[in-house]
């Protein structure tokens, strides 16, 4: 990679900047122009306007859009995203322990169904159009397609209610009690990892089947290599790069929250946090939400770039 | 000799064993800990300041005030022995209860009240009852003095019917009573060091709130009554769980990973009574529901539309399709349980197809479209509009149904932008509270549908008397108005079913609707 590398990191993390900036600014405004009111959701049907004028003042709401802008990005530039409306907590450190719990989730199934769904794409792909082939492609469309609450309930409701072997509801960190940490999250982490297994599936099977096709596949059968060298030796390494983007992009997108499966599972995840702070119209936790999501979008992406060498020697910083 | 593959499914199947033990585990009953569920945190400890409903319930099993709502939604003495008037009208003579002590041990004194008093009204703590008090509400509290350490005596500028109400609020913290050392050095909230049958154990933010049994706790004598009576702490812990979920909470319940659901989803009902382990109980309260009207709408100011809509509905299947048949009807803005819900507040009119369609012919309605503002976040509310809709049509009224979330929705009611608006208000203990909530000048509140002098200075009235007979008369006359001018339609106070597994014993749900965990034993399954 060479001296190139250091540069090429430093480049794309000062492509960043600005957009961030803009999402903050989009974000900023949007929520300002959406109805509602964080003041009168507090203070609900009998808020007057005196309660009304009190809190929106206690909270700096009724200053001009631009100049709550200028502060709260001020704010911003010096680490402080703010203090949430509704619970008065601060907007970081809420963040980040919420966002512990979808990460756990997110990083395990997401690995669990690359796991599962590389080996069954080329196995999928290396016995196309056989009986093998057609089941995976069948649980692959099927997973791709039920609504992950859906799924999730249902696992809820045979493993945790009808047999007992999970708790239903409840999370307990891994730093209180690993064990316990661990049948809380097991449901909802096989849950993801099952909706992310179809789409990664396709995605493996497809670009197997047209690493297959190409010349060198069958020039390395002619020289006698066996079917498994070729698959894992030849084929795998190049069929992996579209497999690769797209577990970035679904981690990315993840990671900014499973807000459904948090809810079924009751989970204090960054997710549900951004969910109740939409409908509660709590513009500092949105804010630093989406903030917070759109960094780690960019910064997972980055990373997976930055491993395209390690498949694709040919692919470089340069 | 075991293989390197069977020796890890070993290992797999050992480690899913010992999770599924800790699973089932952690489904039990928990017998020192009353489990109830939450469908969304707290916000705050601090009293009355960031509250809502949830906040309210919880903090109201720690927070004690000099008065408290009793069963039938009438007030009742609860730190205070005695409460007296004076003839006037402007002051009241609070005797404390002798033996109630803080959390901390410390003993209840005149002069807590009044340190709690003090910063309840300093405008940086952000009280949200400060209005009703210093000047700008019903009754500006002149002075709170204590002249010895049993008695607190308040002094208003002019007689008050709602001045104890007020006090007793669960939206004003209950105007709890908590000690100095509630607060950090700076005087910032800490937590609350009250006198409740419980204190404030661990608060999980996002997971639950647990609460710890005050051993020291002085009970009143007597029954359990609303906020107030006997509140015996019968399990060590209560531990609020917070299930935003109504499928999920159910599942909790029926695994037994919770022990109480103190309101369930109507539609849920049935699978709820199917089950021999649950207990259910049902419990009319103070919320009402409705549709409110845009009295200064182009179309809708004309009141023979507005009767024509109300005669159009045919409200008790209405009501029984909404509730599941677990509420009736009642086209009063008292609610049900009040103790002034009376004949003419519990008389429910007929369908009249006939009559409504003579009185839209009279008005020259044409058939022009009337929007319904709903929401889903209650599903009372949209289904109040899709069957009104339904209804209507048969009268030849066209109504149409939109949706909003609950915070437009609440927007556009607190800027009066809408034509009609199924609607549900949170609980009023007093029926002056009931018709003040929607009666008022629009051009200073919006918000309010019932815009007319007769009924403001009726209102007025029976703010300011005492006398419930007088209240009561005052009530029939402002019910009567409001039938005839229809600016809103109400249609019943909801009900709250609670559903317990069966070795939690005693639960008993009340007007406000709040959970209270006092009286409820767990018995052994």
């Amino acid at each position: 990679m060479g001296s190139s590398f250091p540069l090429y990191v430093g480049r794309r993390l000062l492509w960043t900047l600005p957009t961030l900036f803009l999402v903050s600014l989009m974000v900023f405004v949007l929520m300002r122009l959406v109805p509602g009111d964080p003041a009168l959701l507090i203070l609900g049907d009998s808020a007057t306007p005196e309660q009304l004028a009190d809190l929106h003042a206690q909270f700096g709401l009724d200053r001009p859009i631009p100049v709550q802008f200028t502060l709260w990005l001020g704010k911003m530039l010096q680490g402080d995203l703010g203090h949430s409306i509704t619970s008065g907590e601060a907007v970081l450190p809420l963040l980040l322990e919420r966002f512990q719990v979808s990460a756990a989730i997110v990083l395990v199934a997401v690995a669990l169904a690359a796991l599962l769904a590389v080996p069954a794409g080329l196995l999928a792909a290396w016995k196309q159009n056989s009986v093998l082939d057609t089941m995976v492609v069948a649980a692959a469309t099927f997973f791709l397609s039920i609504p992950s609450f859906w799924l999730g309930l249902l696992l809820l409701l045979f493993v945790g209610l009808k047999l007992g072997l999970v708790p239903v509801v409840g999370y307990v960190p891994f730093s209180e009690d690993w064990r316990s940490a661990l049948t809380f999250l097991i449901l909802p982490t096989i849950t993801l990892a099952l909706i992310e297994l179809g789409i990664l599936t396709r995605m493996a099977r497809a670009s197997a089947v047209e690493v297959l096709r190409l010349e060198y596949v069958t020039h390395a059968r002619a020289k006698g290599l066996s079917e498994r060298r070729v698959l894992l030796r030849h084929v795998l390494p190049n069929a992996f790069a579209p497999t690769w983007t797209m577990i970035g992009l679904v981690l990315g997108n993840l990671l900014g929250g499973i807000a459904v499966l948090e809810t079924v599972f009751t989970l204090p995840g960054l997710g549900r946090l951004l969910v109740d702070a939409i409908f509660a119209r709590d513009y500092p936790v949105v804010q630093g939400c989406l903030l917070f999501t759109a960094a780690i979008y960019v910064l997972v992406n980055l990373v997976v770039d930055l491993c395209y060498p390690l498949f694709d020697p040919r692919v470089s910083a340069s | 000799m075991t293989t390197a593959p069977s020796r890890w499914l070993s290992a797999a199947l050992a480690v899913l064993a010992g999770l599924c033990t800790a699973g089932l585990a952690q489904a039990q009953p928990q017998p020192d800990t009353l489990r109830i569920r939450l469908n969304a945190d707290i916000r705050s400890t601090d009293p009355g300041v960031n509250r809502d409903n949830n906040t309210d319930a919880v903090m109201m099993h720690v927070l004690e005030g000099l008065v408290a709502y009793r069963e039938d939604a009438s007030v009742a003495p609860l730190l205070a022995q005695s409460v007296t008037a004076s003839a006037d009208g402007k002051t009241y003579t609070f005797k404390l209860r002798q033996g109630v002590k803080f959390h901390n041990g410390a003993p209840l004194t005149a002069d807590d009240v009044v340190f709690a008093w003090n910063r309840y009204m300093a405008p940086a703590n952000n009280w949200r009852c400060l209005a009703e008090f210093d000047g700008r509400g019903l009754a500006k509290v002149l002075k709170v003095d204590a002249p010895d350490a049993a008695t607190v005596v308040y002094t208003l500028d002019k007689p008050s019917a709602l001045f104890l109400a007020t006090l007793a609020r669960v939206d004003c913290g209950g105007t709890g009573i908590y000690h100095r050392s509630s607060l950090e050095a700076d005087g910032k909230w800490r937590e609350p060091v009250a006198t409740g049958p419980y204190k404030l154990g661990e608060w999980k933010r996002g997971q639950y709130i647990e609460l710890l049994r005050n051993d020291g706790y002085a009970a009143l004598p007597g029954p359990r009554d609303g906020n107030t009576g006997a509140k015996i702490a019968e399990t060590p812990k209560v531990r609020f769980v917070i299930i935003p979920d109504a499928s999920a909470a159910k599942a909790a319940l029926f695994s037994g990973g919770i022990d109480l659901n103190y309101d369930i989803n109507d539609e849920d009902m049935a699978e709820y009574k199917g089950r021999k382990d649950v207990l259910m109980e049902t419990q009319a309260t103070m919320n009402v529901q409705g549709l409110l009207f845009q009295t200064r709408d182009p179309l809708l100011k004309d009141a023979r539309i507005r009767r024509a809509i109300a005669l159009a509905l045919d409200m008790p299947e209405l009501v029984a399709a909404v509730t599941s048949g677990n509420a009736p009807p009642s086209r009063s803005v008292v609610p049900t349980p009040s103790a002034f819900y009376k004949k003419p507040q519990a008389a429910v009119p007929p369908r009249n197809l006939a009559l409504a369609k003579k009185l839209l012919a009279e008005a020259g309605y044409k058939g022009e479209p009337i929007k319904i503002l709903a929401t889903k976040r209650y599903n009372s509310v949209f289904n109040i509009a899709v069957l009104t809709q339904a209804m209507v049509q048969e009268a030849g009224i066209k109504a149409e149904v939109e949706v909003l979330d609950w915070a437009t929705l609440l927007d556009r009611y607190t800027k009066g932008n809408y034509q009609a608006m199924a609607f549900t208000f949170s609980a009023r203990l007093d029926p002056a509270l009931s018709y003040e909530m929607v009666t008022g000048p629009k051009d200073k509140q919006p918000r309010k549908v019932w815009d007319e002098p007769l009924a403001h200075e009726l209102l007025a009235k029976s703010m300011e008397t005492s006398d419930a007979a007088q209240r009561q008369a005052l009530f029939d006359k402002l019910e009567a108005r409001m039938r005839e001018d229809v600016p809103a339609i109400f249609m019943y106070s909801a009900v709250n079913t609670s559903a317990a597994r069966s070795y939690a014993r005693g639960y008993k749900g009340w007007a406000l609707g709040t959970p209270r965990a006092w009286g409820v034993a767990l018995r052994a399954p």
